[in-house]
């Protein structure tokens, strides 16, 4: 391709301003005709989606601190957040999907930062580092062979990972008797782990079933998180953590009814469990606090 | 009488006149409207100022909303429920800066086609590109910072998720987490910082690297399509 120098370049383009300027149309009326068409256009488009998303709301709840329903385009509001609040499928607005299916194809502990930090960062310096990247002076699309593939590409691999991101976690099976499994299936565990023992399939975070965490491992990263995984040590008592990584270090990757390979480690389990009571009730409090 | 004074056109153009002695605000309005552009520009190249209405409304919703909103785990979302189902319609106005999200990240994409398409970001207008590409990645800032103060369910958790990714950066991450959510948790001030990075510190930057991408569009001016005659003939010169 041919290269200019710079100054065969400036002529080039102030030859060519000076010529549309000469021929030219005024902005005014031309340009602001197209301009108030599309912006119109726009607000009603955002008003149409407004009235359709508001006129499939239910009822307002009598509950009021229920969410009020929704249908196609989703609810008002969901109910208020609460930290203590169990099997929430997180789940971000869905320009963001694409990122966020990064952080599924990416989950293990040692690659999730080329999901979340790598990968993203150089998509950044890309953006804007692109007109210093493609330098050819080309602007007609039959000369820009590797540019349009690549304006091809990228919208191709956005959408891909947008579908995939957009995907809820399938129905996971029934939740084992063991002591422990009936808290994890029905607490925040369950929307981002799988594990067979406790029928959960969440697609966000490592399959427990593969990583099989040690009970250590297990009872760190619940207290103070890991990556994307939250700390949970606020929401949950040292027993009930306690409770849960003994449940994980003994039953992920079980056969049956028997234990996994980390079961000799999970130290006070299943006594944590009774301790910790239940299905960990009256946890979901200073769910605002300050 | 009549002759002391003068004719009513000339009285009508007093104030006009004024400001443009002061201001020169009335030739550089109508070098702005009567400027040429290329003869062939298109319905395509309108998506930028769209994108300038959308932020004209998100900014005039966003104003409204903050009327009625607090800040604060206890009554954030109590007020957008009250704004969704009492304030005269405020379900309109909440909904339009909802749904105004979505439609400005659409637009941005589709804007940015265009100029990939067109080659528009080549030589002399690569700045334009560069702010418009910052402006893009802030903007994805205000859907982020956005997202929590509605403070229910879904906007707790995929906070905790986004914050959380920003933790797993090498040596900043974490202080970079801490510093989102100030503390360990989210909490009052965890509001009140996305609060004031959604309302004050983003939307100001957009602003301002709008007018700067605005000003370069300007002065280089409009690009035309890559198929139109790019080079003066003969006859033309």
């Amino acid at each position: 391709m041919p290269r200019l120098t710079a100054r065969e370049r400036r002529e080039g383009y102030q030859r060519e301003y000076a010529f549309q300027q000469r021929h030219g149309k005024p902005f005014f009326p031309h340009v602001v005709f197209h301009d108030t068409i599309v912006s119109l256009i726009v607000v009603a488009l955002i008003m149409g989606i407004t009235i359709l998303w508001y006129a499939q709301f239910g009822a307002i709840p009598t509950d009021p601190m229920a969410e009020r329903t929704g249908g196609l385009l989703g609810p008002a509001y969901e109910a208020k957040a609460d930290p203590g609040v169990l099997g929430y499928h997180p789940q971000p607005d869905w320009y963001f999907f694409f990122l966020f299916e990064l952080l599924r194809i990416f989950k293990t502990p040692e690659l999730l930062i080329v999901g979340t930090i790598i990968i993203p960062t150089i998509w950044m310096v890309l953006l804007i580092g692109w007109p210093f990247i493609d330098r050819n002076p080309d602007r007609r699309l039959s000369r820009r062979p590797i540019a349009l593939s690549i304006g091809v590409m990228v919208p191709i691999v956005l959408l891909t990972l947008t579908f995939y991101g957009s995907k809820v976690p399938a129905e996971g099976g029934a939740a084992s008797t063991e002591p422990g499994a009936a808290a994890f299936a029905a607490g925040a565990c369950s929307t981002c782990h799988v594990l067979a023992n406790a029928g959960t399939a969440g697609n966000v975070g490592p399959v427990l079933d593969e990583a099989k965490p040690d009970y250590a491992t297990a009872l760190a990263l619940i207290t103070n998180g890991q990556g994307s995984m939250p700390a949970f040590k606020a929401t949950y008592t040292e027993d009930e953590i306690s409770c849960l990584a003994g449940y994980v270090a003994t039953w992920s990757a079980a056969v049956g009814t028997t234990p996994g390979p980390n079961a000799a480690t999970a130290k006070d389990y299943p006594a944590s469990c009774e301790k910790a009571g239940g299905l960990f009730a009256g946890n979901a409090s200073s769910a605002a606090g300050p | 009488m009549s002759t002391l004074l003068p004719p009513p056109k000339e009285i009508a153009m007093l104030p006009v006149d004024w400001v443009e002695e002061r201001s020169g605000a009335i030739s550089f309005g109508k070098y702005m409207l009567f400027r040429n552009v290329p003869k062939d520009i298109s319905w395509l190249q309108t998506l930028g100022s769209a994108l300038i209405t959308v932020f004209i409304l998100q900014a005039t919703t966003g104003i409204i909303l903050a009327m009625y909103y607090q800040p604060t785990p206890e009554t954030a979302w109590m007020t957008i429920q009250w704004i969704t189902n009492e304030a005269t319609l405020g379900w309109l106005v909440r909904g339009m800066h909802k749904w105004g999200s979505s439609v400005m990240v659409v637009l941005l994409f589709l804007h940015m086609g265009r100029t990939f398409l067109f080659g528009a970001y080549k030589y002399p207008r690569e700045m334009t590109w560069i702010t418009g590409a910052i402006i893009f990645i802030l903007v994805m800032g205000m859907s982020f910072t956005g997202y929590l103060l509605v403070f229910d369910e879904r906007a707790y958790w995929a906070t905790i998720v986004g914050v959380n990714i920003n933790g797993t950066a090498p040596i900043l991450g974490p202080a970079l987490s801490y510093i989102l959510m100030v503390g360990p948790e989210i909490g009052t001030h965890t509001l009140s910082r996305f609060y004031s990075l959604h309302m004050l510190v983003l939307p100001s930057a957009i602003g301002g690297l709008i007018f700067l991408h605005m000003l370069l569009v300007v002065r280089l001016g409009v690009t035309s399509p890559p198929w139109s005659r790019m080079e003066p003939t003969e006859r033309d010169v």
